[in-house]
């Protein structure tokens, strides 16, 4: 019990200290910060403008009424937002820290790798932007929808966002890790897995064939990032433990990543980097 | 022939170099295929459940629709035209750019013409033959409009470039982040070009707006003459007028900041 506390406590202190430098490196000039702030505003508004315009257009799309819509994309840029928060400086890019060697920042730390992982890239003021807008998406969706806001099913909207974000990560994780092999080749990988989700993870997936969609819940999860959860949060699947079929989903993806990542480790731990010449640039 | 050689070289060296990161860039045409597969279906969805595919636009039928959101796909580098150079600027090799004898723009659009013969032969080629089991017509809306669409395609590729070229040169010259710009960029034209999402389907008559601006000169206009959806007499002149007015800009923007660019590398 002592050994968990002392635990948490020590995580805490690691998110206090991350946060702060993150927040220092973004307020460090003004046009620096209002440069990041107009970019990232305007992918965020970017990645949801196409279904918000189509749904207002049409009334809707498909089974999916116009605020299912919006609580549909404010799931998945709210997703986005947590991962941005917690795993920012290419923690969640993880073939990039591979690729380059930077693994061994890691590795050389007094305290274990999924600590580091865990906090090292915690920054919660680059991931304002994107979660603030979420959060709005996602209160403005509620709002319109027949949602049974109990506090049972806001616990479930919660778990099945974590879960989400344990399923993003995992599958980045996973591909991410083939860095380990081939870390020159593999390094921007992760660049390719995350547009692959970002871009097809706001899409209300209804009405593609069996086939496809099995891919995309399974080989490539997009399915997992915000439609399958919201379907089952918002009642369109009528089949009711659909609401803890994407937590379930997030563990077994997370123990394939785990083992992907170990074995790569393994690897790594035999091999080693060799991206980075003795005076410093990158081969 | 001579005087040709040194860029015909260059666009090579780009064709040859493009599977040099090994096969993970399949992973790219992988997630392309996904995505125009999902649009279709989206297209579907949204149109099917109005009864018999219907729009509100008599001109842009279910079919029509099918075949700009396919073509978009399949001319996708020509209608969002990014060269190399933000690349060059992050890693530092602009300098060697400098060097080579050849100006700066032939360079990245020799390079730009090798890897879109690569792409076309090895992504839109194999796309366009796949369009009827995907149930989409891949053809053009008559030979005509298909003839215009290689001009205003060419068009909306020369616009691509100077776009490029200006965003870029904006970066150098307020010191930001070229990826910040490149966000800035993606942004607008997703929205603004009609490249995901056609014009005509905008609400509140943005759709009119927009069409006058140059991002939907470098998209829409080409996807609106192939499929017949919009008039080639109007937006095709828009486009050269856009081309006209943009070029002495973005030449203007890299004669002032070049000296100002910094490169760090590594």
């Amino acid at each position: 019990m002592a050994a968990s506390v002392a635990g948490a406590h020590r995580l805490v202190r690691r998110w206090l200290f991350f946060g702060r430098l993150d927040a220092l490196w973004m307020i460090r000039d003004l046009g620096s910060f209002a440069g990041y702030a107009f970019s990232e505003g305007l992918k965020v508004l970017a990645a949801i403008a196409t279904m918000l315009l189509l749904s207002e257009r049409f009334d809707g799309v498909g089974p999916w009424t116009q605020p299912q819509v919006v609580f549909l994309l404010g799931f998945a840029v709210t997703a986005n937002g947590m991962i941005d928060d917690l795993f920012g400086y290419n923690v969640a890019y993880i073939s990039r820290r591979i690729g380059r060697g930077q693994l061994d920042h890691v590795l050389m730390q007094p305290q274990p790798m999924p600590l580091t992982l865990l906090t090292e890239g915690f920054s919660p003021a680059a991931g304002l932007p994107v979660l603030g807008t979420g959060l709005l998406l996602l209160a403005w969706g509620i709002g319109g929808t027949a949602a049974p806001a109990s506090p049972l099913w806001f616990a479930l909207l919660a778990l099945n966002l974590g879960a989400s974000c344990v399923v993003i990560l995992a599958f980045a994780y996973a591909v991410g890790s083939l860095a380990f092999w081939a870390p020159r080749a593999a390094e921007e990988i992760n660049s390719s897995s995350w547009s692959l989700i970002t871009q097809l993870r706001a899409f209300p997936l209804d009405g593609v064939r069996p086939a496809l969609l099995g891919g995309l819940l399974s080989v490539v999860p997009a399915g997992f990032a915000a439609w399958y959860p919201c379907r089952a949060l918002l009642g369109l699947d009528h089949w009711r433990p659909s609401v803890v079929v994407t937590p379930l989903a997030a563990v077994a993806f997370a123990l394939v990543a785990l083992w992907i990542f170990r074995t790569g480790m393994a690897h790594y731990l035999d091999t080693g980097s060799q991206r980075y010449l003795s005076y410093g640039h990158r081969r | 022939m001579a005087a040709t050689r040194k860029y015909l070289k260059t666009a090579e060296m780009a064709f040859s170099a493009f599977f040099s990161d090994g096969p993970l860039v399949l992973l790219d045409y992988l997630m392309r295929l996904l995505r125009v597969m999902i649009l279709l279906a989206l297209w579907r969805l949204v149109l099917d459940s109005r009864g018999a595919g219907a729009t509100d636009d008599p001109g842009l039928s279910l079919g029509a629709l099918l075949t700009y959101t396919l073509i978009a796909q399949v001319f996708a580098p020509q209608l969002d035209v990014t060269t190399r150079i933000e690349d060059a600027m992050w890693e530092g090799t602009l300098t060697g750019r400098f060097l080579q004898p050849m100006g700066l723009v032939a360079n990245f659009t020799s390079e730009l013409l090798g890897t879109w013969a690569m792409v076309f032969l090895t992504f839109s080629a194999p796309l366009l033959l796949l369009a009827p089991a995907l149930g989409v017509d891949p053809r053009p809306a008559s030979p005509l409009h298909g003839l215009l669409f290689v001009a205003s395609l060419a068009l909306a590729a020369t616009l691509g470039v100077a776009v490029d070229f200006i965003f870029c040169g904006i970066a150098g010259a307020i010191g930001q982040n070229i990826w910040l710009i490149k966000y800035v960029r993606t942004g607008l034209m997703t929205i603004l070009s009609g490249v995901l999402l056609p014009l005509q389907f905008l609400p509140w008559g943005l759709g009119d707006v927009f069409a006058w601006l140059p991002f939907a000169s470098m998209a829409s206009a080409p996807l609106r003459v192939y499929t017949g959806t919009g008039d080639a007499a109007w937006l095709i002149p828009l486009q050269a007028a856009w081309c006209v007015a943009l070029w002495p800009v973005a030449s203007w923007i890299w004669s002032a900041n070049r000296e100002r660019l910094a490169f760090h590398g590594g």
